[in-house]
């Protein structure tokens, strides 16, 4: 499956995503490049009615989970009913049509 | 560093301004300022025009050119200075470390957005653009949904209701009814808004748990202040109105990454720094002007500025006392909330209204004997921020 790439520090093993040329901890600048496990957590949500431009619908759930390995992202919540601290699956779909391009992201379910 | 004055503090009425052009309007805006002062010929040294976007909604840039030219400040230095909805905290900075340091003793500073030339979801897109482009932009964020993931947490961990929230749209909502200048002119009550079962026509979900009331409007305006030297400013025999202190502080750009995504560290450290800076203690804050562009944010901010203990924002608020008439008053103005926000020129208009609120010319909206005044500019999702306290002189 295609996915994200998040980076551990060599150095102190923070985790982060998006990627820093810096550890946000210790300054240091080498990282293990890791990826998103299939488990995650949902730390929280929201419901979004008005979207912009190039997204035609209303009602999309968007959230920020954690992974097992602790790395946090934001993605596509496909799920009616989401309730903080609900696990869920990471997956990988299309999240936006920009300039007639799909455009891949992070979905869970 | 020497004293800096807001010697002249000008703006526009906010609102849908078809009419205008963005310079039209931050025209308007300076030369409000310039005769505020009594500036007459003397020359402008240094222009800093605020403006996130103008090449996204207007399709128009160096705007600070086009700006000197139009008001024929020729040959004064000019930028168009940028830091997403802090772009008109930033400008003001500028003005006041440019005078502070001696370089110049005269400095122009305006603050200007035209967002209605483009439709709503465009609007909506362009300022999601401040957004991480990989790791939010493309899942269809938008600012008031990180204000949504931004509020479920706060008001989980606080106990803060949508009624507290609602607290704040009204208050905002009523002091905007006493500012000719704010874009909304609208009486709104508990009921319309919360607590009649057909609310929600009025008040719909925009990025739940948030409502249409709980954010600010899309808003075309300007507003600008003519900073001088202290010298400059007895020559022009303008009330003294000094920005005593400044802060600016950053986090990182995604919620996520902080490892307590409920805590506005950059708020607070902002705040620390102008409060140091001032040789004050938040306490000594006698008027307010935050950040409302969603109605967590002022109480969020109004605790992390240490205007109120974390989770006592809210209940100071549904108590009064950051009414006009309150202990602390916020948002005289009417806020974002009310005033509007069109997004360069808020940081500006935050300073005007502080200025006008510390000489006593705020009209039916003055909060009384206010000697200290202190705005909050919180630029993308709280990950830079400015902020100022101003001080008339006893």
């Amino acid at each position: 499956m295609k996915t994200i790439t998040a980076f551990k520090c060599t150095n102190c093993g923070h985790v982060m995503y998006p990627r820093h040329e810096r550890c946000l901890n210790c300054n240091n600048r080498e990282f293990e490049e890791i990826e998103p496990t299939e488990k995650c957590k949902l730390l929280t949500y929201t419901i979004v009615n008005e979207l912009p431009w190039g997204i035609d619908e209303r009602g999309r759930v968007l959230g920020v989970v954690e992974f097992e390995n602790g790395v946090r992202a934001l993605g596509l919540i496909e799920s009616d009913d989401p309730k903080i601290g609900m696990n869920l699956k990471t997956d990988w779909g299309v999240v936006r049509v920009i300039g007639g391009l799909k455009t891949y992201g992070l979905t869970f379910t | 560093m020497r004293p800096v004055v807001v010697s002249g503090a000008g703006m526009i009425p906010f609102e849908r301004r078809d009419e205008d052009s963005l310079v039209d309007m931050l025209a308007a805006a300076s030369l409000h300022a310039m005769d505020d002062a009594g500036l007459g010929d003397r020359p402008v040294e240094a222009v800093y025009v605020g403006n996130m976007a103008s090449g996204l909604f207007n399709h128009q840039v160096s705007v600070a050119s086009s700006l000197v030219d139009r008001l024929n400040l020729l040959p004064a230095a000019a930028d168009r200075v940028e830091n997403g909805p802090a772009s008109g905290g930033s400008a003001i900075k500028n003005g006041l470390l440019a005078i502070a340091s001696g370089y110049y003793d005269i400095v122009l500073v305006a603050g200007g957005e035209k967002m209605r030339e483009v439709i709503g979801p465009r609007s909506t897109d362009i300022v999601a653009a401040m957004t991480h482009p990989e790791a939010e932009y493309i899942y269809g964020v938008t600012l008031p949904a990180m204000a949504g993931m931004f509020a479920r947490l706060y008001m989980d961990k606080y106990g803060i209701t949508r009624e507290h929230l609602a607290h704040v749209s009204i208050k905002n909502q009523g002091n905007g009814l006493l500012n000719p200048y704010a874009h909304i002119q609208m009486n709104i009550t508990m009921e319309g808004i919360l607590t009649h079962p057909q609310s929600h026509i009025n008040n719909p979900v925009v990025a739940d748990p948030l409502h249409l009331y709980d954010c600010c409007p899309v808003s075309d305006g300007a507003a600008a202040v003519l900073l001088t030297s202290l010298d400059v400013a007895k020559e022009l025999k303008v009330p003294i109105v000094e920005i005593a202190g400044f802060g600016q502080a950053t986090d990182t750009q995604t919620l996520q990454e902080r490892s307590d995504p409920t805590d506005l560290k950059a708020v607070s450290l902002a705040a620390q720094n102008a409060f140091a800076m001032a040789g004050i203690q938040p306490e000594d804050i006698n008027v307010a002007e935050l950040h409302d562009a969603f109605t967590i944010l002022e109480i969020a901010e109004s605790e992390h500025v240490g205007f109120f203990e974390k989770g006592e924002g809210a209940k100071a608020l549904a108590r009064g006392e950051t009414r006009i008439d309150g202990k602390l008053p916020i948002n005289p103005s009417g806020g974002l909330k009310a005033r509007g926000h069109p997004v360069g020129a808020t940081g500006v208009a935050q300073v005007v209204e502080l200025v006008w609120q510390l000489r006593g010319e705020a009209g039916e909206r003055q909060v009384k004997d206010a000697v200290n005044g202190f705005s909050l500019n919180f630029g993308g999702f709280g990950n830079n921020v400015l902020a100022f306290v101003l001080r008339r002189e006893a």
